[in-house]
């Protein structure tokens, strides 16, 4: 019989949700911050207190108040319910760009580090994508179709890709290094397994982070095309476009700019922190340290 | 007529590209294995000895079919494998197994340990289901291990552990051959013992063979049956251990030999005959005999000519112009 | 001869997520004028942290000194301020580690960082400084100094650049040098190049060596007297001949055993004897140690060994042991 080697095992650490914010602060702010933001957008209708599109020109431009929260535009439409239903664009584009732009990232990302001959092509084709600036596409996109959330989406995800399959490929490659990778092979795992069962898995944390900022800087982009009008339409209340038509008052009702613009700038941070914050914990060289 | 090697290697060579430049143009080549012909038959630990750069590693590999050989032959059980493109190298791979030297990086992080060694034997069928649970438990036990154990992760055990983790995976489809590169010598002393102990038990077990590939010479005596020594890409003496560490032939050995160092404090006074300078870089062999730049007892002819591996006397074989057929084993001397 | 550091009774610890890891656990020893002294231990015995913690280079924001004192020529370092540290490190103590390409700057060609270290601790001009360089390089035999001084690191050999580092590291004559398994990433022959070198250069300035390694062969080659460490403590010291010959404690004398030799004679056959393996691992450090350290893997140990911890033994001429059964 072989000597049990095993006697003085490392002891496995217990899960507790305070010592997980303790040690995760900016994940738990984030995450909290977003989960607040989501649950504001899919109850919109519930929380908001007017009706967003109603106009009522005899309230126009009243600064906030008891009765309109955030005050009203030059329209005399509530900006409180108005932010309420932009959190909706805001999420959804930032949501399916970080989505579709990871699906794909990823699909092409294995493909460039797993396929030498595929690798030289799609590098090239995503090098062109890159030079791509979204504003312009958008422009474009939209003289070619009626504007609209789609097409918003499409103007930020072409550009994003490239970012995405960069990352998936470096760290494809670096996992195809791995000496693990190479035991399995030695093991006779071929191909398909070894993808889906030693190299996709490691690559998902990076590429979960990647996808924060990919988010994060799609709700930026959206409302900078919303800002210049080649977003989405003009009566959908999206926070670019609630700033577009405030800028014109913005000396007498500086609330129609502010408060959009400060839920973008608070949305956009804990999207930001919580990629921060995954990005320490998934990263093991980091994580190890206190 | 007598069984094949379970593994022969005839005039390997390995040259890895060196590009350079904005094209990326092949500008010069690392030799990293420059003619290496070996066999190891059944049941025995063939040592491969030398300092790193010296090509060693990569022999591993290249047996492995991890990395293309550029020149060679790779016969597996007498049946050349060489040429096999990967699909058709997939069933030869139950016969080569193989141990890396980083207890760390060579398991999955992600998976548990049991899915681990029970790989290679879903990958051949050998078993499913609950006969590879049943399979993998078998052989935790065997190499040490308890076999509730095989729901942790890699970072759950020790270095040893892990070593031991990598030994169970090689065993489990009973492979002819187990490639080691480095075992042990990111182990601490205490666990190198177990490690090594292991090895030999279940050499002696099941009639493995064991490429052995390592620096130390202390661990390389104590585990092989026979040992090659490298420098540079080149085999430049291959024997049996005991006649390797009581007539070493080549100055080289005679010089890592003497480099060693012992745990005895009473050895340390005897004046140690220490070669000078460094390895040359692969990339850039001198002529000649690799050798000549470093060696006490080098003449004109070692600086032209590569000497080739030749048999001296029945199973010692040694690469040096000094050392012909038939010569005289004593100690050379040292030119003018 | 007189002690020129004085290590008593050092506890360094770390704060990790598992817990107080106490990775020195009161350690003492001396090391004399000019002698070799050689710390030896497996993985995470604490040998490179009592390094670290003479030179005050553990990081604070993980670590720190708990207690106890280390004095250096009478002055107590625990206490120094940053300033004086610095002062004092490169200086009248240095170090040198394992790996020398990650503690040379690849920016600067090595003649400027040797130079820099002179000008630093000496305050000379910048030319006598370099002059000072190249007499270093010369000193570790690096051929053809002049050019060398120009080159930088990436230009050198593994060899070579350990060579600058132990160049960089006397060139302002320390009484102390601590050198950090100093030959581990080194090939063979490389390896006794460098030995030999660092003993000859001691014979010469009269540096004391502190040696920490993990390789009893090197110990016994260049050292004159050696601590034993396990799990954060000292478990034996001895002048290198009677730790070799007659050592005492249960853990010294398992690792003797579990190391391939070379030295001694295979038996005829060229069989492969069996190694004495130590049974079980290194206790983990976050758990307060009762008793003996070693006693879990101890072949001796009783319930004494794990309820209490075991003092120190002299057994003669200067070898000490922390073992109950010795003790009896």
């Amino acid at each position: 019989m072989a000597v049990v080697a095993d006697d003085l095992a490392l002891p496995a650490r217990r899960f507790s949700l305070l010592t997980a914010i303790r040690r995760n602060p900016t994940i738990a702010f984030g995450g909290v911050l977003l989960a607040v933001l989501v649950v504001m957008a899919v109850f919109a209708p519930l929380i908001a207190t007017h009706d967003p599109f109603k106009l009522s020109p005899v309230n126009r431009l009243r600064p906030p108040s008891e009765r309109w929260w955030f005050g009203t535009d030059q329209f005399g439409r509530d900006v409180f319910s108005r932010t309420i239903y932009g959190a909706r664009v805001s999420l959804i584009v930032g949501l399916s760009v970080a989505l579709i732009s990871s699906g794909l990232g990823l699909a092409l990302g294995l493909a460039c580090g797993y396929f030498k001959r595929v690798d030289g092509i799609v590098m090239r084709i995503m090098d062109g994508l890159m030079a791509i600036p979204s504003i312009l596409l958008a422009i474009a996109l939209i003289t070619l179709a009626r504007p609209g959330l789609g097409i918003v989406i499409v103007a930020i995800v072409v550009p994003e890709v490239p970012r995405v399959v960069r990352v998936v490929r470096a760290v494809v490659l670096s996992i195809r290094a791995q000496p693990y990778v190479e035991s399995a092979i030695a093991g006779g795992t071929r191909n398909m397994k070894l993808l889906v069962r030693h190299v996709l898995p490691n690559t998902l944390a990076p590429l979960i982070v990647q996808s924060t900022y990919v988010c994060a800087s799609a709700m930026l982009i959206e409302a900078g095309l919303s800002f210049l009008g080649a977003g989405v339409p003009l009566e959908v209340p999206s926070w670019g476009n609630i700033i577009a038509q405030g800028k014109t008052f913005f000396q007498i009702a500086p609330w129609t700019i502010l408060i959009p613009g400060a839920f973008l700038a608070v949305t956009v941070l804990a999207v930001n922190l919580l990629g921060d914050g995954l990005r320490d914990r998934l990263d093991p060289r980091l994580a190890r340290r206190l | 007529m007598s069984a094949p090697p379970v593994l022969a290697v005839e005039g390997l060579v390995k040259h890895f590209p060196i590009l350079g430049g904005i094209l990326q143009r092949r500008v010069g080549e690392v030799r990293a294995v420059d003619g290496v012909s070996f066999t190891i038959a059944k049941g025995e630990t063939l040592g491969l000895v030398g300092e790193s750069g010296c090509g060693k590693s990569t022999i591993g590999k290249t047996v492995l079919k991890l990395i293309e050989p550029t020149a060679g032959r790779i016969l597996l059980g007498g049946e050349d494998v060489t040429k096999l493109p990967p699909g058709a190298m997939w069933q030869h791979r139950r016969r080569i197994q193989t141990i890396f030297q980083d207890p760390y990086s060579s398991l999955n992080p992600r998976l548990p340990a049991g899915t681990i060694v029970g790989e290679p034997l879903e990958n051949f069928a050998i078993a499913r289901g609950g006969e590879t649970v049943e399979r993998v438990a078998q052989l935790f036990q065997r190499v040490g291990l308890r076999p509730d154990a095989m729901r942790k992760y890699a970072h759950e055990f020790s270095g040893g552990q892990r070593q031991r983790l990598g030994i169970a995976k090689a065993l489990s489809v009973n492979p002819d051959l187990i490639v080691a590169d480095e075992p042990v010598s990111a182990l601490d002393v205490s666990v190198q013992a177990q490690v090594l102990n292991l090895l030999i038990d279940l050499q002696e077990e099941y009639g493995l063979a064991y490429l052995f590939i390592s620096h130390d010479l202390a661990v390389m005596r104590h585990i092989s049956h026979r040992i090659a020594v490298m420098y540079l890409g080149r085999i430049v003496e291959l024997t049996d251990k005991r006649t390797l560490f009581a007539r070493p032939l080549h100055p080289y050995t005679e010089a890592l030999l003497s480099a060693a160092t012992a745990p005895d404090p009473k050895r340390r006074r005897q004046r140690r005959r220490i070669v000078q300078g460094d390895v040359p870089s692969p990339a850039k062999p001198p002529p000649g005999c690799h050798f000549h730049t470093r060696c006490p007892y080098a003449v004109a002819e070692c600086k032209v000519t590569a000497p080739p591996l030749v048999e001296v006397a029945p199973g010692h074989h040694v690469a040096c112009l000094r050392r012909p057929v038939g010569g005289d084993p004593g100690p050379l001397p040292v030119p003018g | 001869m007189s002690a020129i550091l004085e290590v008593r009774d050092l506890h360094t610890q770390f704060n990790t997520l598992d817990g107080v890891v106490r990775a020195v656990d009161g350690v003492s020893f001396d090391v004399a004028r000019g002698e070799t002294l050689g710390i030896v231990g497996e993985s995470g015995c604490g040998k490179s942290v009592t390094a670290l913690s003479i030179l005050r280079l553990i990081p604070p924001e993980t670590g720190r000194i708990a207690q106890g004192s280390i004095r250096f020529e009478g002055t107590e370092l625990t206490t120094l301020s940053e300033e004086e540290m610095k002062s004092l490190r490169g200086h009248r103590i240095s170090m040198i580690f394992q790996e020398p390409m990650t503690s040379l700057n690849p920016v600067l060609t090595v003649g400027t960082q040797i130079a820099e270290n002179v000008v630093r601790h000496l305050g000379v001009p910048w030319a006598a400084a370099r002059e000072r360089a190249r007499e270093m390089l010369d000193l570790v035999r690096i051929a053809d100094p002049g050019r060398r001084l120009d080159e930088y690191p990436h230009q050198l050999s593994g060899g070579m650049r350990q060579r600058v580092m132990i160049a960089m590291a006397l060139s302002c004559d320390p009484q102390v040098l601590i050198a950090d398994e100093p030959t581990t990433a080194l090939d063979v022959t490389i390896q006794a190049q460098i030995l030999d070198l660092m003993l000859e250069l001691k014979e010469k300035t009269g540096t004391a060596i502190v040696l920490i390694t993990h390789d009893l062969g090197v110990v016994a080659e260049t050292t004159e007297r050696v601590v034993v460490m396990y799990a954060g403590r000292k478990v034996e010291e001895a002048p290198v001949e009677a730790l070799f010959e007659d050592p005492q404690h249960p853990y010294t004398r398992g690792l003797m055993r579990a190391i391939p030799r070379l030295d001694v004679e295979a038996d005829a056959a060229g069989g492969r004897p069996r190694l004495q393996e130590i049974p079980g691992l290194v206790p983990i450090l976050t758990k307060p140690i009762v008793g003996c350290a070693f006693a879990a893997r101890c072949p001796l140990a009783t319930d004494r060994c794990r309820s209490a911890a075991p003092p120190f033994v002299d057994r003669g001429g200067g070898h000490t042991v922390a073992c109950w059964e010795v003790a009896r």
